[in-house]
């Protein structure tokens, strides 16, 4: 499967990133020029390495539900800030704000676009996850 | 009178606690927030025979600059680089990193004896995958006919404060960093690790692979030690999705 796409994937890879705690370049994936921001209700969490991912329900105007997904940083490195399994739970509701997958599939990469922005010492408005009240969630810390 | 002797040793116990170390991991604080901190300040922790202790997790920082060394290359090996597609570094599906490339993620290092001599040295490692480097310290010499193996065989020795390790028979198969950086069988590496002070280690490497390179060359990486945090499971192959609907043309279901 992998092999299929290594001709596309050849002119893609010179934008490419290398995030500062990512262990691979993440630009080949998510598209860094597309971040876009979706709010839906969690319905998974998978707390797992190398990549934590949240699950979520989002509706769109015509009452249509999609379950897109986050890719956070490793379980390894969200739990040694502190968050753990249950920082969120299926049910509550969260913003994402992501770099889209490039085939244009519901998936987000938040932590490639949390370190670009950590890089350019942005301001805490921009936490790649937040609660209905604004409270962020399993941000870096 | 003896409320007054409680507050008085409560207080001191106070002060006490807040003006120890900041940089050393203390309850309640998370381990990123000590590593922030920056690496603990002492002088290099012993044991009672007064070899250096090697025993805390250790961040390794600074994976082996290759690429100032890419004139060193030979011309197949150049070809390779060149060639290599980025996305299929072997890195994204869970095969082992070797030396000297490193990951966000630490490393520990274990020593088996028998009485008091070293027989083995063993690295976990926590990630990218969750595995361990063996190290022969009993004195052997590496076998004359080696099968290529990812970590090839290592001996390794103390030379005062410094454990070196000698590696050969490696597989060509790892990349030394994310853009491709090839190394072939013939890969012969002569590590140096001394622990600086409480909070560095640093490993200087000598990398001689005259497949790959017109001459031997060496790089350093520094790394810092946490006091208190443990190695985590880390099984990549447990969410690693890389590459799966995510790149263009792929199905987005």
């Amino acid at each position: 499967m992998m092999r299929t796409y290594a001709a596309i994937l050849a002119a893609v890879t010179v934008g490419l990133t290398t995030p500062a705690a990512a262990h691979h370049a993440v630009g080949g994936e998510y598209d860094p020029n597309k971040p876009i921001t979706v709010t839906g209700t969690v319905t998974k969490i998978d707390w797992v390495n190398p990549h934590a991912r949240i699950y979520f329900d989002v509706k769109d105007a015509t009452g249509t539900v999609t379950n897109w997904s986050v890719e956070l940083a490793a379980r390894v490195v969200l739990e040694r800030m502190g968050w753990n399994g249950r920082s969120l739970k299926p049910g509550q509701v969260v913003t994402v704000i992501g770099d889209q997958a490039r085939s244009g599939a519901p998936m987000l990469n938040a932590r490639a676009r949390e370190n670009r922005l950590a890089q350019d010492g942005k301001t805490p408005e921009e936490y790649p996850i937040t609660l209905q009240d604004g409270t962020p969630v399993l941000n870096n810390r | 009178m003896r409320k007054l002797l409680v507050v008085s040793v409560m207080t001191a116990v106070c002060v006490t606690l807040l003006t120890q170390s900041a940089s050393t991991q203390q309850s309640g604080q998370t381990v990123s927030q000590a590593r922030r901190l920056g690496p603990p300040k002492g002088p290099v922790p012993r044991l009672p025979s007064g070899q250096p202790d090697l025993s805390d997790v250790a961040w390794l920082a600074s994976g082996g600059n290759f690429r100032q060394h890419d004139a060193l290359l030979l011309p197949a090996a150049k070809a390779i680089l060149d060639k290599r597609d980025v996305t299929q570094d072997p890195h994204n599906f869970c095969m082992p990193d070797v030396v000297p490339r490193t990951t966000p993620f630490p490393i520990r290092f274990f020593f088996n004896y028998t009485h008091k001599t070293p027989t083995h040295m063993v690295i976990v490692h926590e990630g990218n995958i969750h595995s361990f480097r063996q190290i022969f310290m009993d004195g052997r010499k590496h076998p004359p006919e080696l099968d290529p193996t990812w970590y090839g065989h290592s001996i390794g020795w103390w030379e005062k404060d410094t454990i070196v390790i000698d590696t050969v028979g490696f597989n060509d198969k790892a990349w030394f960093d994310g853009r491709g950086t090839p190394h072939t069988e013939q890969l012969h590496t002569i590590e140096r690790w001394t622990r600086l002070d409480l909070g560095r280690l640093e490993n200087k490497v000598t990398i001689d692979d005259p497949g790959a390179y017109s001459k031997p060359f060496e790089v350093t990486i520094n790394a810092t030690t946490t006091i208190g945090d443990e190695v985590m499971e880390y099984i990549c192959q447990d969410g690693n999705q890389y590459g799966i609907n995510t790149l263009p043309g792929s199905p987005t279901k």
